[in-house]
């Protein structure tokens, strides 16, 4: 006999409230469980588009480049710094967990059809094969993506973001003439032909972005340098490591290039994990004390039934600390079997939820609907049992003040 | 050498209670003594005191007047904890209603007291089903409350009441829910283990049939001690 194995079976005293109890705990954890699945699932969702969607795991730039314009800056000016690019990308393909290095030229101009007017553009000169190798997805709307093969000379493929070919009014087949000023203050024009309609996942991004193989951006700033080089990664979670191992190497080149982690160039991940993090707290909470007001009643009437047996107890010796740890040991089990019943409810209510392939309409800013898929996170199992077994605890606390503070003679004449 | 002390001195124990509007006086100035090994029979009406009385002797209430000794020690200044370890390890109660534990089976309610003293599970386990042998319930063990009789729920608290070798066990109306002839045996085994075991025993009761068996009788009413006689024979 403990008060553990009493608690227990005081708990079975009376069944169906224990059940009721149970249910009650039960859901509030699952309800945890599901709401850390759903943040979880956000959180890696937004992390994993931001990465594959241009900014790569790690980005190479030039120091004076970032350090003038700030880590987060979209573009980057071609730097003398990354002149020799192509070896320095040897060297980081190579490195453990690095999928394929992309280098890109950002550009800035006008571009217009021959009967239309001229909108600005932002432009980014890729290598399509390596934007395959880092999975970086182009989201194509109409038309075809980009050759893996650089163009050859005055064949200029374009690929429109889907806001701006409609500010355009152009179409796949279409030519458009892009203009843009070299740095030493001339126009350069060329003609490059429509092969497709892409959406970068953000509206406003749509009405400005255009993209173009490297060979034929290199050609419109008549440039062999790059903005930046971007690093991707078979495992994100590889991200500080890799980093480290890519400044080595830069710092054994001795060029004047950083590397700048995805989280440091997305700011928007961060404050959208803040506000998650906010609501899912707050939730917590407002489970929490629905799980304490309900529990708490449970246990009120619990030890209201058993004064006298609890008045007997108290005078035959027993302290009211022994009291309160009688009561502390039953509220705790049933904080703990509520809670592991709620974990089980709740796996498998993420099962089932994924199960259904559920859609969600696309987020503020964004154009495509998400497949819903819940992420099991085994911190919020752990957490959500640990958390109902101390709301539990501080539930009983009520009961158990009144347990131990009425007269033993008032408990013993208790009916 | 000086005699021991009483196993309870009690010096103008005076009690009152609040009952809706008035104030009922449950005992009025009552002295009392009772010696080691004694069998000490409370008689009286209903509400003359008896269970105030227990109630203070047992150390479950304060009075509003008087002193109390327990074996020599003035239980007034002490404190809730001091009076709670007092009642753990000096004495022993038994009630009308039995009071057991509805979920442990008759040895685990013997062992509580023990259990809650610290005692280690395989001695308690050896003394609680001694404690059941004694009352004639050893066979019994297992037992829950609800799978046994009156005059057998009333064995377990006695034998709960005697698990720990306490110096006075406390008996509130113990026969007051047992039929006659069970009310009679479970007297007979609290004044057999008294002579055995020469425990002081404090019986409140008003059944007339145990009363006429009563070694010792003290008589309330209105609080006040009116009779204090002892039986020529002892028992």
């Amino acid at each position: 006999m403990n008060v553990f194995a009493l608690g227990w079976r005081n708990l079975a005293r009376n069944r169906r409230r224990t059940a009721l109890s149970l249910a009650i705990v039960a859901c509030g954890t699952a309800a945890l469980v599901v709401t850390a699945g759903f943040v979880r699932f956000s959180f890696d969702g937004l992390r994993e588009a931001m990465i594959h969607g241009g900014l790569g795991h790690l980005e190479v730039a030039a120091e004076e480049e970032v350090e003038r314009r700030g880590v987060v800056a979209l573009d980057r000016s071609p730097s003398a710094a990354l002149e020799g690019w192509e070896a320095l990308r040897g060297e980081l393909e190579r490195l453990p967990h690095v999928d394929a290095v992309g280098a890109n030229l950002h550009l800035l101009g006008l571009v217009r059809r021959a009967d239309g007017a001229a909108v600005s553009f932002v432009g980014l000169g890729v290598e399509p094969d390596r934007e395959l190798r880092m999975a970086f997805p182009t989201k194509l709307r109409s038309g075809r993506g980009l050759a893996a093969t650089p163009p050859a000379p005055g064949d200029e493929p374009v690929l429109l973001a889907a806001g701006l070919a409609r500010s355009l009014g152009a179409a796949p087949g279409d030519t458009v003439t892009l203009l843009m000023a070299r740095a030493d203050g001339m126009l350069n024009a060329m003609d490059a032909r429509v092969t497709g309609i892409y959406t970068t996942g953000v509206a406003e991004l749509d009405t400005r972005m255009l993209k173009l193989p490297l060979a034929s951006a290199a050609r419109l700033a008549e440039t062999s340098r790059v903005s930046n080089l971007v690093v991707a990664l078979d495992d994100t979670s590889r991200t500080a490591e890799v980093a480290a191992a890519v400044r080595r190497a830069l710092a054994a080149r001795g060029d004047a290039l950083v590397v700048t982690p995805w989280s440091a160039r997305a700011p928007f991940y961060e404050q959208v994990r803040g506000l998650y993090t906010g609501i899912f707290r707050f939730l917590g909470t407002i489970v929490a004390l629905l799980v304490v007001l309900a529990a708490s009643n449970t246990l009120v009437m619990t030890v209201f039934e058993r004064l006298r047996e609890l008045g007997t107890l108290r005078a035959i010796g027993t302290t009211p600390g022994q009291i309160a740890a009688l009561l502390f040991a039953e509220a705790g089990e049933l904080g703990l079997a509520g809670g592991a019943l709620g974990a089980l409810a709740g796996w498998a209510a993420v099962g089932g939820i994924n199960a259904l392939g559920l859609r969600l309409p696309a987020p503020p800013g964004a154009v495509e609907e998400i497949d819903l898929e819940l992420a099991l996170v085994p911190e919020a199992f752990v957490g959500a049992v640990v958390l109902m077994v101390a709301v539990l605890l501080v539930a009983a606390i009520v009961p158990i003040l009144r347990a131990t503070r009425i007269a033993v003679v008032d408990a013993l004449g208790h009916v | 050498m000086p005699p021991p002390p009483p196993v309870f001195r009690a010096r103008g124990l005076d009690k009152s209670y609040r009952l809706g509007g008035t104030t009922v006086r449950a005992l009025a100035g009552v002295d009392l003594e009772v010696d080691a090994g004694e069998a000490l029979f409370v008689a009286g009406p209903s509400g003359s005191g008896k269970s105030t009385l227990l109630h203070l002797l047992g150390t479950l209430d304060r009075p509003d007047a008087g002193a109390l000794e327990l074996d020599g020690t003035d239980v007034g200044p002490l404190g809730e904890r001091e009076r709670t370890l007092l009642r753990r390890h000096r004495l022993g109660f038994v009630f009308q209603d039995f009071h057991l534990v509805p979920v442990l089976s008759a040895l685990e309610n013997v062992e509580v007291p023990l259990w809650i003293a610290g005692v280690p599970r395989r001695d308690r386990r050896r003394r609680a089903e001694a404690a059941l042998a004694a009352v004639g319930l050893g066979d019994r063990l297992a037992h829950r409350p609800d799978a046994l009789s009156g005059g057998e729920r009333q064995r377990v608290a006695i034998a709960r009441a005697l698990v720990h070798e306490p110096r006075a066990v406390l008996a509130d109306e113990p026969t007051g829910n047992l039929d006659s002839a069970t009310a009679a045996a479970i007297v007979e085994l609290l004044l057999a283990l008294r002579r055995e075991r020469g425990t002081t025993l404090v019986v409140a009761t008003h059944d007339p049939a145990l009363l006429a068996r009563a070694p010792r009788l003290l008589t309330l009413r209105d609080g006040r001690v009116v009779a204090d006689e002892r039986a020529p024979e002892a028992w």
